[in-house]
């Protein structure tokens, strides 16, 4: 009875994963237009700079955007910095998809607008790399139903590169030297008191 | 013969202990800090944690180093990599250094010298300083042979296993407690309002501070030997001053020497890995959060807080009734059970599995640390520092072979590394079968027919010369201390084989 409903119970976890199972990046249509300040090959620094973004349903596709309920704008990044970096690796299935891990804004959809502009201050905490923009529109399920991004499809072009801070200060550097030449004297120092400790004690 | 001994009892110091002939105690009495025997075993797994804390503060904090330094996946292997290279010389270096200098001034002098390291790790700025400070933190961990040459300094045979266990299973627990210590000193930091990237920085600086400030104590309330420190000993007479080639050459032609570092490399080695890849690998495979992954690899490292000194219990335990022979076998069983595990966890898919069986593979492996240390001891008294330093050295050796071969760069995927390593784990755990004690015997063959006997085995260590001048007293006292290792012998226990020695 009781290994029935353990067996029960992880079908059921099974079955709700494969629910949440994510949506297909290949099955969205680019029905969105964006695009951002700065020009291919540009370099920002992060905590310094701005990026302006501007986006809109694109009228000329034959697509409704009645489903959109929300929108996401986001910083992705470009092929080149996920080389050798498995952590953000480009994903079919959108829920295991981690290419744009930092949100540049995200509100309701508003169908009225045509074109809507936000500017963004870079944060502190964006690493240095190779990025593009892209916007999500979500439906009232929370599932993505459109995209539209600053690059080809190939992501080649419209790539902008991001300085990240270094995280380092004067300070940092004055209190690790002092710290560690305390280190090594005092050693000396204990030296010294041992040597002179032993000397006392063979002339008794 | 009571003569003798009543005159010893009036020169020797009182100890709060009971002791041997060698002044080392028989007893261990874990919630007592008296000196110098208990004072010694306090101050050596304190030091040598907090040095396990500074070698692996990185990992659990990987995922923010790795975007504020911009590394790659093969950056961060070979920082890992290089993060117990430094140890495998410098832990057979200590293990001479003990033997010459006292393990107290040595392990003193390693973890003052290494803090630096520690220090500059909050202003590394690129992927090749980033290596560079890991492989010279690193060095610290040589701190493990100075506490296990000090507890078999301080602990007589009968209780050396368990000393060793739980100094050096307390001592590995760093590996443990760094992974919830540092996500949480991180949170603490980003909180009072630095960003991120400086946030892991100032981190840093806390177990650098410890590992600072436990030298210190080491320097100032430790004592080297039950009788006293090194160098008073020397210059009073005492104790004989040894020559570094001897030593080492007596230590290195030990063939058992070389299969202990063999096979703690695939216990030890195995769990320094662990603590470099798991709470990436948790991170990533099951989209984690950072503080949630730290604390699955936390309880791997925690596990050393009975797994270890378990297996150094089990070791003296076993041996109470099987002596040596005992040793070898529960060491053998044990190291290729957690092989097996090792080989189920990189095969098991939802989390909730994962984590129990890392959890139990993590006991098996630290239980084989601590039954290793049950052996090393025994396997030479004169070259005891450089033994130790290569059973250790071989840990490490271990923990850069598996990561070179498996875990660098993006050839296997983690759980397949995993897999592997635990092929090889039982593997290379077999030459345990070909170690052999003529006084005792190994794992298939029983002791020599020629009557051999425990001073055999040790005086074999000094030559006519050296025996003239009387050096290999001490050698001769722990061969009548170690009698109880040929286990009970049919007929008669153990009390009764040693009065029938020479």
């Amino acid at each position: 009875m009781v290994s029935r409903l353990f067996v029960a119970l992880l079908l059921l976890c099974l079955a709700a994963e494969s629910c949440y199972g994510g949506v297909l990046f290949s099955s969205l249509p680019r029905t969105l237009e964006i695009t951002a300040s700065p020009q291919q090959g540009k370099v920002l620094r992060a905590g310094e700079d701005r990026i302006t973004v501007s986006w809109g349903f694109n009228q000329s596709v034959q697509a409704s955007d009645e489903s959109y309920k929300r929108v996401k704008v986001s910083l992705c990044y470009a092929p080149v910095s996920q080389v050798d970096r498995g952590w953000r690796k480009t994903v079919d299935n959108l829920s295991k998809d981690k290419t744009c891990q930092f949100t540049i804004v995200e509100r309701a959809y508003d169908a009225s607008v045509r074109n809507h502009i936000y500017e963004w201050m870079i944060e502190k905490d964006v690493p240095e790399a190779t990025y593009f923009v892209r916007v999500y529109a979500y439906n009232s399920a929370g599932e993505e139903v459109a995209f539209g991004q600053t690059t080809d499809v190939k992501k080649k072009s419209g790539l902008f590169e991001i300085r990240g801070i270094s995280g380092r200060h004067l300070s940092l550097e004055i209190a690790s030297i002092c710290f560690s030449a305390f280190s090594v004297a005092s050693l000396f120092g204990f030296f010294l008191i041992e040597k002179r400790k032993a000397k006392g004690f063979s002339k008794n | 013969m009571d003569v003798e001994s009543a005159a010893v009892e009036s020169q020797a110091p009182k100890f709060a202990l009971p002791v041997d002939s060698e002044h080392k105690a028989t007893e261990f009495r874990l919630f007592s800090v008296a000196a110098p025997h208990m004072r010694a075993f306090h101050l050596s797994w304190i030091s040598f944690f907090c040095c396990f804390v500074s070698s692996f503060a990185a990992p659990p904090l990987l995922p923010i180093i790795r975007d504020n330094l911009n590394l790659t996946a093969t950056d961060i292997g070979n920082a890992g990599i290089a993060s117990v290279t430094g140890a495998v010389f410098a832990r057979l270096a200590m293990g001479t250094a003990c033997d010459l200098f006292g393990p107290r001034l040595a392990s003193a002098s390693l973890i003052l010298l290494t803090a630096p390291a520690v220090y500059f790790t909050s202003i590394a700025s690129s992927s090749i300083s980033f290596l560079l400070v890991r492989f010279f933190t690193g060095f610290s961990l040589a701190t493990f042979v100075s506490t296990q040459f000090w507890m078999s300094s301080m602990f007589s045979a009968p209780v050396v296993g368990t000393a060793n266990g739980v100094s050096g299973g307390w001592g590995n627990l760093g590996g443990g407690a760094t992974q919830l210590i540092m996500p949480l000193v991180f949170a603490l930091i980003v909180n009072i309002g630095a960003v991120e990237f400086t946030a892991w920085r100032i981190a840093f600086f806390i177990p650098a501070l410890f590992q600072m400030l436990s030298a210190f104590a080491v320097l100032t309330l430790g004592q080297d030997l039950p009788d006293g420190n090194f160098k008073n000993l020397q210059k009073s007479g005492d104790k004989e001053k040894d020559k570094f080639s001897k030593v080492f050459y007596h230590g290195i032609t030990n063939y058992r020497g070389w299969i202990l570092a063999l096979t703690y490399g695939y216990c030890f080695g195995v769990e320094l890995t662990i603590d470099n890849i798991i709470a990436e690998y948790f991170y990533d495979r099951f989209n984690l959060k950072l503080h949630t992954a730290g604390i699955i690899a936390a309880s791997s490292g925690l596990a050393n807080l009975f797994a270890r000194p378990g297996g150094g219990i089990i070791s003296d335990a076993v041996a109470k009734r099987f002596g040596m022979r005992g040793r070898l076998w529960a060491l053998w069983v044990v190291q290729t059970l957690g092989g097996l595990f090792c080989i189920l966890l990189g095969r098991v898919d939802s989390l909730s599995a994962s984590i129990v069986v890392l959890i139990v593979f993590s006991v098996f492996v630290q239980t084989a640390c601590g039954l290793t240390f049950g052996v090393v001891p025994f396997v030479s008294r004169r070259s005891l520092g450089v033994i130790s330093g290569m059973t250790g050295g071989g840990g490490n050796v271990g923990a850069v072979l598996t990561q070179l071969i498996f875990f660098k760069g993006s050839k296997y995927s983690k759980e397949t590394g995993i897999t592997l390593m635990g092929i090889m784990i039982i593997c290379c755990t077999l030459p345990i079968m070909l170690i052999y004690f003529p006084q005792w015997g190994g794992m298939f063959c029983g002791p020599s027919q020629n009557i051999s006997s425990e001073e055999d085995y040790y005086l074999s260590e000094w030559n006519s010369q050296e025996r003239e001048k009387g050096l290999h007293q001490g050698s001769l006292k722990f061969a009548e201390n170690c009698r109880a290792e040929r286990g009970k012998v049919k007929g008669l226990n153990s009390d009764e084989a040693q009065s029938t020695n020479i």
